[in-house]
């Protein structure tokens, strides 16, 4: 049996890389007692797959997992005994079964969306945003595979909301995830800089959700089952 | 505080999850409910900290027996030491994020000599004065505790109090003594600590130095004060406390596992062992009690990996059953059990077979020297023909590495004895290029041999620096291919010696060596041996007098006041026994060897499995 969960990764636990989120899910499913399945080989291990990884630094409020079961279990149980070990600041929101050849996290995951909370001073959100977008071409220096070079942005950012009240800004980004562009939260965080925001205005960053684009519409990978 | 430190502080450092707490099982106590308020110090990094098992211990026992309260303090990383100064942050804990400052005690665990350093570094990055005279009863009382405190003079000035022996044992007498001598003066209330068996409170005792620089005398101040401190021992393991939920980090430490603590103490009677003297006599867990904590410790973490710890594991009287229990009941979950090291014979082989049935990297066997004669002055009671038996099981049954450990700078030893380590190791690939498909891998550690504070070899002249490299050039020119040889930092050992049997005269120069910037000594990248030489220098302290002299039996030593319930005349016995080349039996097979720790702490010897002699001789 094979399943797939989706669950919040709280400010707290924003420190943490991905081999030690991997080894708290881990251990999770080992205190809850849930019947994982393990690899075969020299040294089995839980066939647990996660998501895109989340960057040290981030929370995460739609987060994924697939995990392989050596027998078939009830969701609500799973969802019961999992929850009940976990630590607080991680919460997961919701499991669904699916099918043994359904393609991995990894494979379909393609965009995903990163929020960046603003104290003043900033600049206006919307005319911001309205100006980023008439751009053609926005260029950071790369903080990916091409270290340093200038690396072209544009056409992996899809979509940019605002959101301004009580003095407090909210940008929220969606962004290329994978082949051909990968962009990454860091370097978003650049393209902020180089366009008006300060570094000390930018009060928190998290990623707010992971999608599967189609055309225009982003779904989640629960919902393209 | 915590705002502060996840928003602008850690987004900047090297691996923020040492500094952010909150990890599984962390228990936050009440900080206006609790009693005696304590920060537990290790003096290292995290990583390194938290695998310690002591502390684990100590902070469960505090936190869930009683009611006061411990919370975890680490040495930050130079980066984060770094922004910490910059900016005015003062040494915090990882439970509440209250400074250092604010508790009513600090207690520092000491597990190697050099580490004394970090502990001034983390004082004055608390805010905390230094020396014990320059605090007052507002600042947190210093305390240590830990392998390293049996002989705690060289940090005489610095501490307020010591803790001699198994920590579990008296800490909760302390804290409630603590606590009822809230409002006294800090002179009083040291007094009142120092009436407690195992707690050494130095400012209470005057010392004075002969001429020629060795101790004339140690003497109490004040009537009431014990001329000696007797160590404090946990009888039966069964009835101490250990963690069923020890903290599980988020990031990965250096042991990363769930830990049993199989036994306490070894009695193989290692000659240049200080743990194999002081942790005396062995007292064993039941087998029953271990499989019970292996299961809730398993349970409370979720831990890959459990794996047992003691001096010397594979001697635990219930290994085979206990190992076959662990294997039979978790392996299939994908739950594995590891041992730190192996006895040097087959039978260990064939344990570490069948709990490494299918991945098997390497193997570790200690032989310590390069020939007979040598191991029999250091009583380390393995044949040539053992060794060689224990590496061909290993090798036949699919081991593809091995690792030996070695000392050098033994006493008594010649070019023989080098040779002799040379040609072990030629053997060994020998055996092992003849079952393995493919060409094996060795790998050599040698260690230089230091002579430690109430050890056989407490008299005994340690080599100097010179001595130390000639040997390293001798061994490294006749090195073959295929054998690598890694050798111990001699000017580290070097210092180590120093503290291992120094004085109250090595305070000033620890200091200085610290104002110069010497920090995180353990670590080869921070270690820096010109600036410990200036201080020396500068204090007009000679290392030698610490470490290049042969000592008289009749030389009173700094830490002979110190009552380890070893005695020093079977220290002595044991020195002149290594002289003549003759060896001592361990105590459990052969019968006991009148080192004394049986009589001096009216308890006997507790392996569950039974030793007819040890019982028969308490009779």
């Amino acid at each position: 049996m094979r399943l797939r969960s989706r669950y919040s990764v709280g400010p707290e636990l924003k420190f943490l890389g991905n081999l030690d989120m991997m080894h708290l899910m881990e251990r999770s499913l080992r205190r809850a007692a849930i019947p994982y399945a393990l690899s075969e080989g020299f040294n089995p291990h839980i066939k647990l797959s996660m998501g895109t990884v989340l960057p040290v630094g981030l929370w995460g409020e739609n987060e994924y997992f697939d995990l392989e079961l050596a027998q078939t279990m009830d969701l609500l149980d799973f969802r019961q005994k999992l929850s009940a070990v976990l630590p607080s600041y991680l919460q997961l929101k919701e499991c669904q079964e699916i099918a043994d050849t359904a393609p991995s996290l990894m494979k379909i995951i393609n965009a995903a969306s990163y929020v960046y909370l603003l104290e003043p001073p900033f600049p206006s959100l919307d005319k911001w945003k309205e100006e980023l977008l008439a751009r053609s071409s926005l260029t950071v220096r790369s903080r990916g595979k091409k270290k340093g070079l200038d690396k072209e942005l544009r056409t992996g950012i899809y979509r940019i909301e605002v959101d301004e009240s009580l003095n407090i800004g909210r940008v929220e980004i969606w962004v290329a995830v994978g082949e051909p562009v990968n962009v990454r939260y860091d370097e978003l965080g650049e393209l902020l800089l180089q366009t008006g925001f300060t570094q000390n205005s930018i009060a928190e960053v998290f990623r707010s959700g992971n999608y599967i684009r189609e055309g225009s519409g982003y779904l989640s990978p629960l919902e393209v089952l | 505080m915590k705002d502060r430190l996840f928003r602008d502080i850690l987004p900047r450092v090297a691996k923020p999850a040492r500094y952010t707490g909150s990890e599984l099982n962390m228990i936050k106590k009440d900080w206006e409910q609790a009693g005696v308020k304590m920060a537990f110090a290790f003096p290292d990094v995290y990583e390194v900290g938290m695998s310690h098992v002591g502390g684990k211990i100590l902070y469960g026992l505090v936190n869930e027996k009683s009611r006061h309260l411990l919370e975890r303090v680490f040495a930050p990383w130079p980066d984060m030491e770094a922004i910490m100064r910059a900016e005015q942050i003062a040494l915090f804990s990882l439970e509440s994020f209250h400074p250092v400052l604010d508790f009513e005690v600090l207690g520092f665990s000491l597990q190697y000599e050099l580490s004394i350093t970090n502990v001034l570094n983390m004082l004055d990055l608390a805010g905390i004065p230094l020396w014990s005279r320059e605090r007052n009863e507002a600042h947190p009382l210093l305390i240590a505790g830990g392998p390293v405190v049996f002989n705690p003079e060289p940090f005489a000035d610095f501490f307020d109090i010591f803790i001699i022996g198994d920590g579990e044992e008296v800490l909760l007498e302390f804290l409630d003594e603590m606590e009822a001598s809230r409002g006294l003066g800090k002179a009083e209330k040291l007094k009142r600590l120092a009436a407690i068996e195992g707690v050494y409170a130095p400012a209470l005792y005057s010392v004075e130095y002969k001429e020629d620089g060795t101790l004339k005398s140690f003497e109490p101040k004040f009537p009431g004060v014990p001329a000696r401190v007797r160590k404090r021992v946990v009888k039966d393991l069964d009835q101490a406390y250990y963690p069923d939920k020890p903290l599980v980090p988020y990031m990965e430490i250096t042991h990363d596992r769930a830990v049993l603590e199989v036994m306490r103490g070894c009695q193989r009677g290692c000659r240049f062992c200080h743990a194999g003297i002081v942790y005396r006599p062995v007292r064993e867990r039941s087998l029953e009690m271990l499989e019970n904590q292996a299961r809730r410790q398993l349970q409370n973490t979720g831990y890959e990996e459990i794996s047992l710890a003691s001096l010397s594991s594979l001697d635990y009287s219930g290994i085979d059953p206990l190992l076959k229990s662990l294997v039979g009941n978790y392996g299939e979950k994908g739950i594995g059990v590891s041992l730190p090291s192996l006895r040097v014979d087959a039978f260990s082989i064939d344990l570490a077979n069948e709990v490494q049935k299918v991945r098997k990297t390497t193997l570790t066997l200690a032989p310590e020297a390069g020939t007979q004669r040598l191991r029999d002055v250091i009583n380390k009671n393995v044949s040539e023909e053992q060794l060689l038996e224990a590496v061909e099981a290993a090798f036949k049954s699919g081991w593809l590495s091995l690792k030996l450990y070695f000392m050098i700078g033994l006493p008594g030893e010649t070019e023989e004895d080098l040779e002799g380590i040379t040609e072990i190791l030629q053997k060994v690939k020998y055996i092992g290029d003849k079952y393995s498909r493919r060409p094996v891998e060795l790998r050599a550690s040698l260690a230089s041999f230091v002579p430690k504070a109430h050890t056989p070899f407490q008299w005994r002249v340690q080599n100097s620096i010179a001595e130390l490299e000639g040997k390293r050039q001798f061994l490294s020119r006749r090195r073959k291919k295929r054998i690598k040889l890694s050798f111990h930092d001699s000017r580290t050992s070097y210092l180590e010696g120093t503290i291992a049997r120094g004085d109250r005269r090595l305070s000033p120069v620890i200091y200085l060596a610290w104002r110069k910037g010497c920090k995180f000594d353990a670590w080869s990248e921070y270690f820096n041996f010109d600036w410990w030489w200036e201080a020396f220098q500068e204090s007009a302290v000679d290392p030698e007098f610490y470490t290049g002299r042969q000592r008289p039996y009749e030389e009173e030593f700094p830490w002979d006041f110190i009552d380890i319930g070893v005695s020093k005349d079977f220290l002595r016995e044991e020195d002149q026994k290594a002289e003549e080349g003759l060896t001592t039996a361990d105590c459990r097979q052969e019968g006991c060897s009148d080192c004394g720790i049986c009589l001096s702490m009216e308890i006997s010897l507790d392996i569950k499995g039974g030793s007819a002699h040890a019982i028969e001789k308490q009779i």
